[in-house]
C-alpha cells in the first residue's frame, strides 16, 4: 500500500505540471505548424518562395549571423577584461554590459533613434554627410548588437570565472606570454562556453522584434527582418503567408535549441 | 649559491604577510619552507617565481637579479597544488607545451616528452586527456611539464596536499627520487612536517611572514634555537625554568646547565626542550648513575596505543616558578602537562600505565633554547612623555632580558612636503608630528641604559611622518610590547592602531616610575581576562613585582556570577602562584558608571608601578569599544598603562 501511494504522489506533479503547461506551451507551438500546413506543402513551399518573404528570412539569417561574429568576439573580449583584470570602475562595468538584458526593447530602439537618427545627438551630424544608419540594414545590425550584447558575456564569463589563475600562471611560469596563455591555455577552455554564447546571440538575433521594430522603419526589401513581416503580414490578413515564414523560424529555433542542449550535456559530461 | 633571497617583503594592503625574508639556497638543494596556513610561505614561492610582485628585497637566480623580470623570463618551473594540468591537451602536449613555446623542433619534443614521462613513470599515457587519469598522476604530469624545459629551480606549492595519503607517500619518493637523479635546485612549500621532514635538505619555518629558523631537519628537530620552531617541529614539551648558580632550576630540582648552551644571565628565566622520546617513564625512579635526571611523580591523564608506540600526557604537580609553553598548559590549576613517548616492545605494551596511575617521570636529555625574554619596541621622542617612555621602558626592557629596539623618527624631505597632512591626522597622537630624532640623540638615550649599553639593544632611525612610522616599525618587527609616551588624549592614534592591526600589547607612558616593584592586573572573567592574567603574570615574573589582580564589575546578582567571579580569581592566583610571582587578589562590585573611576581610585591608593588592562567584558556591545574603555583609564591617570590586546 506504502509504495503505492508514493509512486503516485510521484506521477502526479508531473502530470499536474504537463496539464498546466499544455495550453501555456505546448499548443501555441502546435498550433503555427497546424495552420502553415492547411494548404498542404505545395502552397507552403509557394509562400516562402515569394520575394518579401525570402528576403525577409535571408536577411534575418544574414543579421543573426553578423550579430553573432560581433558579439562573439567583443563579448569573449569583454568577458576577459571583466574576469581578469583589477581596474577601478570593474563593477560598474560590469552592470553595465549586462543593462541590455534588462532594458525593455523598444526602448532600446528608441534611444538608438534618439543618437543615430536624423535628428538624433550624432545622427544630426551625419545625416548631412549622407550617412543614415537608422532605417538601414546598419541600423538593424547595431539594435541587435545592443539586444544581445549580454549573451555571449553570460556564456563565457562564468567559465572564466571558475578557470583557476594558477592555469595562467602555470602557462607564464612555462614562458608563455599573455597571448600565448590566452590562445593556447584559456581559448580552448572557453570552446564550450564560446559556442553556447553563440548559438543564443544568434537565436535571440532572429527573433528580436521590438527594437528592430523601431529602428528599421519595417521597409519591405530592405530592412524587414522575419519577425518584423510576420508581423506585417498578419496584420494584412495573410495568416497563412504569416504562419508560414513563423513555421521557419520556429524549425530554426528548434534545431539551435538541440544543439544548445548538446553542447551543454557534453560540458557536463567532461566534468566542466 | 643558485638563488638568494635578499630581505624580501611582500605586503596584502596594509597588512605584511612576508617580512624580509632573506635566504641562501644552495644548488641542487631540496629546500624546503614549512609553516602554518596563511603563514606567507607561497606567497615567497610565488615572489620566486615571479606571480606576486615584492614590496622590498630582491630576488636572485643563478646571480641574475630577477626581482623586477616577469615570471616568464625567470625559467621557473612551478607545480601547484591543484596540478593545473591544461585539460584540452594530452599529456604530451602538456609536457612539450614549454618547448612548443620555445619553437623546439617537433621531433625533440616528442623526445624530450617522452624520456620525462617513462621519469615520473606515466610512461606510454602520452596520448591520454588528463580527466582520464587521476589526481596523483595528474600532478605528476604537472610535475614533468615543469621539468621540460629545464627549470632554473623547481618551485612546488603543496604539490601533495590534494592527494590520498598513500598517494601522497609514493609521489614524495617519487619526487625525492627525480630531483636527486637530475639533481635540480627545489624549493618546496608545505604546512606537513613529515613532508618537509622526509623531503628535505634544509628547512626553513615561517611563522606570520617571518623566516623563525633555518637548519637541517636533524638540528631543527634536536637543536631549534627558538621555541616557535621546538614546538612546531615535532611534538615537544617546553618549560621555562630559571638559572641559579650555574644550575637549571625547576620548581625543586636542579639540572646541570650543559656547557653548550647559549649563555643566560643569572637567575634569568631558560627554556628547556625535551622530545617525548626523551622522557623517562616507569613505575619506579631512575636508578642512579644511569645518566637520567629525576623531575619526579607524575600522574597518567591521557593514554593512546597505537601499537607501535605509546603516547603518554603526565600531569606534573607542585611545580613553582616554572612557566609551561608546550603543551599548551591548563588556566588556573597548579600542574602542567608532559608529553612522553614510549617505543612498544611486548613487555612494555601489556604492562603500559593507564590513567590515574602514578609513575616516575625523568629526563634522558634536554636542550636549552636560546635566551628569549619579551623583544620590547621603545619609540623615543625628544619630549617629556617621549622621554619618561625611554626611561621607564628601558627599565622594564632590561628586566625581561630580550632584545630592545629604541625607535627614533627623523622627519624627511618628503613627509616635511606633506607636513600640513601629517599634522591634520596625527591629531590626538602622543608624539607631536614636528619632533625630529636623529641617530646622535638616540646614542644618547643609549648612554644613559640603566647597566650601561647592552648588546640586546639596538637604535633604529626611520624616516617619515612620525605616527606612521612608529606603526610601521611595530608591524615589521615582531614586537612582543611596544613603549610609547603619550600626551593628554589618551590611547591615541597610533596605540589604538598598533593594537588593533598587530595585536601588540602597548605601554604607555606618561610619567616614570623609579622601580617595577608593584603591578595592577585589572581582569574581566572569560578568555579575555585570562590574557591579561598571563601577559601581566609573565611581565611580574620578569621584573620579580608584586601583583595585585583586580576584579571591577557590576553587582553580580546571581549566585552563579558571584561564583564565576569567585572562580576566575582563585584560577588567576594559581596561574601566578605557579609562575612563581607573589600575588594577591580583591573583587569590587561597581555601578557600569563607575568602572573607571574604580580602576583608578584602586591605582593612585596602592602606590602601583604598573597597571595592566585588557579588554573589559561586553557590558555594552557595541556602544563602547574596548580600546575606549582603555583610553578612559589612560586618561585619567599618570601610573604607567600597559594595555593587552583581544587576541594576545
Amino acid at each position: 500500500m506504502k509504495t503505492r501511494s508514493r509512486s503516485q504522489a510521484t506521477i502526479l506533479p508531473p502530470l499536474l505540471l504537463v496539464l498546466a503547461l499544455t495550453p501555456l506551451l505546448l499548443m501555441p507551438l502546435g498550433a503555427i505548424f497546424v495552420f502553415a500546413g492547411r494548404g498542404g506543402l505545395r502552397s507552403l513551399l509557394y509562400t516562402l518562395s515569394q520575394p518579401d518573404a525570402q528576403f525577409a528570412l535571408r536577411f534575418s539569417l544574414l543579421v543573426a549571423f553578423g550579430t553573432a561574429l560581433v558579439n562573439g568576439v567583443l563579448g569573449t573580449f569583454a568577458a576577459y577584461v571583466i574576469s581578469k583584470y583589477r581596474f577601478r570602475g570593474r563593477n560598474t562595468l560590469n552592470v553595465v554590459v549586462n543593462l541590455p538584458v534588462a532594458i525593455p526593447t523598444v526602448v532600446v530602439g528608441t534611444s538608438l533613434l534618439l543618437l543615430w537618427g536624423p535628428i538624433g545627438l550624432l545622427g544630426q551630424f551625419l545625416t548631412p554627410l549622407g550617412i543614415q544608419p537608422m532605417f538601414a540594414p546598419a541600423g538593424v545590425l547595431l539594435a541587435h548588437i545592443f539586444v544581445t550584447f549580454p549573451y555571449m558575456l553570460g556564456a563565457v564569463k562564468p567559465v572564466l570565472d571558475e578557470l583557476e589563475t594558477t592555469y595562467e600562471e602555470a602557462a607564464y611560469t612555462i614562458g608563455a606570454n599573455r597571448w600565448q596563455t590566452f590562445r593556447y591555455v584559456i581559448l580552448p577552455a572557453l570552446r564550450g562556453g564560446m559556442f553556447s554564447g553563440l548559438l543564443l546571440t544568434f537565436a535571440h538575433s532572429l527573433g528580436e522584434f521590438g527594437a528592430t521594430v523601431m529602428v528599421s522603419g519595417n521597409l519591405r526589401l530592405r530592412t524587414q527582418t522575419a519577425p518584423l513581416y510576420i508581423f506585417a503580414q498578419f496584420e494584412a490578413g495573410n495568416i497563412e503567408t504569416a504562419n508560414a515564414v513563423a513555421a521557419v523560424l520556429a524549425l530554426v529555433s528548434f534545431v539551435i535549441f538541440m544543439l544548445l542542449q548538446q553542447v551543454t550535456q557534453q560540458r557536463d559530461r567532461g566534468g566542466r | 649559491m643558485s638563488i638568494i633571497l635578499k630581505d624580501l617583503t611582500a605586503r596584502y594592503g596594509d597588512t605584511i604577510v612576508v617580512n624580509q625574508v632573506s635566504l641562501d639556497i644552495a644548488d641542487g638543494e631540496l629546500f624546503v619552507l614549512l609553516g602554518g596556513s596563511g603563514s606567507g610561505k607561497s606567497t615567497i614561492l610565488r615572489m620566486i617565481a615571479g606571480l606576486t610582485p615584492p614590496a622590498g628585497g630582491s630576488v636572485e637566480i643563478n646571480g641574475r637579479d630577477v626581482t623586477h623580470l616577469p615570471p616568464q623570463a625567470r625559467g621557473t618551473g612551478v607545480v601547484f597544488q591543484n596540478y593545473s594540468v591544461f585539460r584540452h591537451m594530452t599529456v604530451a602536449d602538456n609536457v612539450e607545451f614549454g618547448l612548443r613555446i620555445r619553437r623546439v623542433p617537433p621531433a625533440e619534443r616528442h623526445q624530450r616528452s617522452t624520456e620525462l614521462l617513462d621519469l615520473v613513470g606515466l610512461g606510454g599515457l602520452g596520448a591520454r586527456f588528463p580527466d582520464q587519469l587521476s589526481g596523483g598522476q595528474q600532478q605528476r604530469v604537472a610535475l614533468a611539464r615543469a621539468l621540460a624545459y629545464e627549470p632554473t629551480v623547481l618551485l612546488l606549492d603543496e604539490p601533495f596536499s590534494a592527494l590520498d595519503v598513500k598517494i601522497r607517500a609514493q609521489l614524495r619518493q617519487s619526487l625525492k627520487d627525480i630531483q636527486r637523479q637530475l639533481k635540480v635546485t627545489a624549493i618546496l612549500v608545505t604546512h606537513d612536517q613529515e613532508e618537509a621532514f622526509e623531503l628535505a635538505d634544509r628547512i626553513a619555518v615561517i611563522e606570520r611572514g617571518y623566516l623563525m629558523e633555518v637548519n637541517t631537519p636533524e638540528l631543527l628537530y634536536h637543536e631549534p634555537r627558538t621555541e616557535f620552531a621546538a614546538t612546531f617541529v615535532g611534538g615537544g614539551n617546553v618549560v621555562v625554568g630559571r638559572v641559579a648558580q650555574g644550575q637549571i632550576k625547576l620548581g625543586d630540582v636542579r639540572l646541570p646547565l650543559p656547557p653548550d648552551a647559549p649563555p643566560h644571565d643569572e637567575d634569568a628565566p631558560i627554556r628547556l626542550l625535551f622530545r617525548p622520546e626523551t622522557v623517562y617513564v616507569s613505575a619506579t625512579p631512575p636508578a642512579e648513575g644511569s645518566g637520567i635526571h629525576t623531575l619526579g611523580e607524575a600522574r597518567v591523564c591521557e593514554e593512546m596505543f597505537s601499537g607501535s608506540q605509546q603516547r603518554l600526557r603526565l600531569e606534573m604537580r607542585g611545580f613553582q616558578d616554572v612557566r609551561p609553553l608546550s603543551p599548551p598548559p591548563p588556566y588556573g590549576r597548579r600542574i602542567f602537562h608532559i608529553d612522553a613517548l614510549q617505543v612498544s616492545d611486548r613487555a612494555v605494551a601489556l604492562n603500559r600505565p593507564q590513567p590515574g596511575d602514578r609513575v616516575w617521570v625523568g629526563l634522558r636529555g634536554y636542550h636549552v633554547l636560546n635566551p628569549g625574554g619579551l623583544k620590547v619596541l621603545i619609540a623615543y621622542a625628544d619630549t617629556p612623555s617621549g622621554q619618561a617612555a625611554a626611561t621607564f621602558g628601558a627599565l622594564l626592557a632590561s628586566a625581561a632580558g630580550g632584545l630592545t629596539a629604541l625607535l627614533g623618527v627623523t622627519e624627511g624631505a618628503q613627509s616635511a612636503a606633506r607636513s600640513p597632512l601629517a599634522e591634520l591626522f596625527s591629531r590626538g597622537a602622543e608624539t607631536p608630528a614636528s619632533q625630529s630624532v636623529t641617530r646622535e640623540t638616540l646614542e644618547a638615550v643609549a648612554r644613559r641604559w640603566p647597566g650601561g649599553p647592552s648588546p640586546r639593544l639596538t637604535l633604529k632611525v626611520r624616516e617619515g611622518a612620525v605616527a606612521a612610522e612608529v606603526l610601521a616599525e611595530a608591524q615589521e618587527g615582531d614586537y612582543e610590547l611596544v613603549v610609547l609616551g603619550r600626551g593628554q588624549n589618551g590611547l591615541g592614534r597610533v596605540a589604538r592602531q598598533i593594537l588593533e592591526r598587530t595585536e601588540t600589547p602597548v605601554l604607555l607612558v606618561r610619567e616614570p616610575r623609579p622601580q617595577i616593584a608593584r603591578m595592577l592586573i585589572c581582569t574581566a572573567v572569560g578568555e579575555p581576562g585570562k590574557t591579561d592574567v598571563r601577559f601581566g603574570g609573565r611581565v611580574a615574573r620578569r621584573t620579580r613585582a608584586t601583583v595585585t589582580v583586580y576584579h571591577v564589575a557590576p553587582p553580580a546578582s546571581a549566585p552563579w556570577q558571584r561564583a564565576r567571579i569567585t572562580q576566575h580569581m582563585a584560577e588567576a592566583q594559581a596561574v601566578l602562584d605557579a609562575l612563581g610571582v607573589p600575588a594577591a587578589t580583591k573583587s569590587e562590585p561597581h555601578e557600569p558608571g563607575n568602572l573607571v573611576a574604580a580602576i583608578i581610585a584602586e591605582a593612585e591608593a596602592g602606590d602601583y608601578d604598573l597597571l595592566v588592562i585588557g579588554a573589559p567584558a561586553q557590558q555594552h556591545p557595541g556602544r563602547l569599544r574596548w580600546t575606549d574603555f582603555a583610553s578612559e583609564i589612560v586618561r585619567h591617570t599618570d601610573v604607567p598603562v600597559l594595555v593587552a590586546p583581544m587576541m594576545a
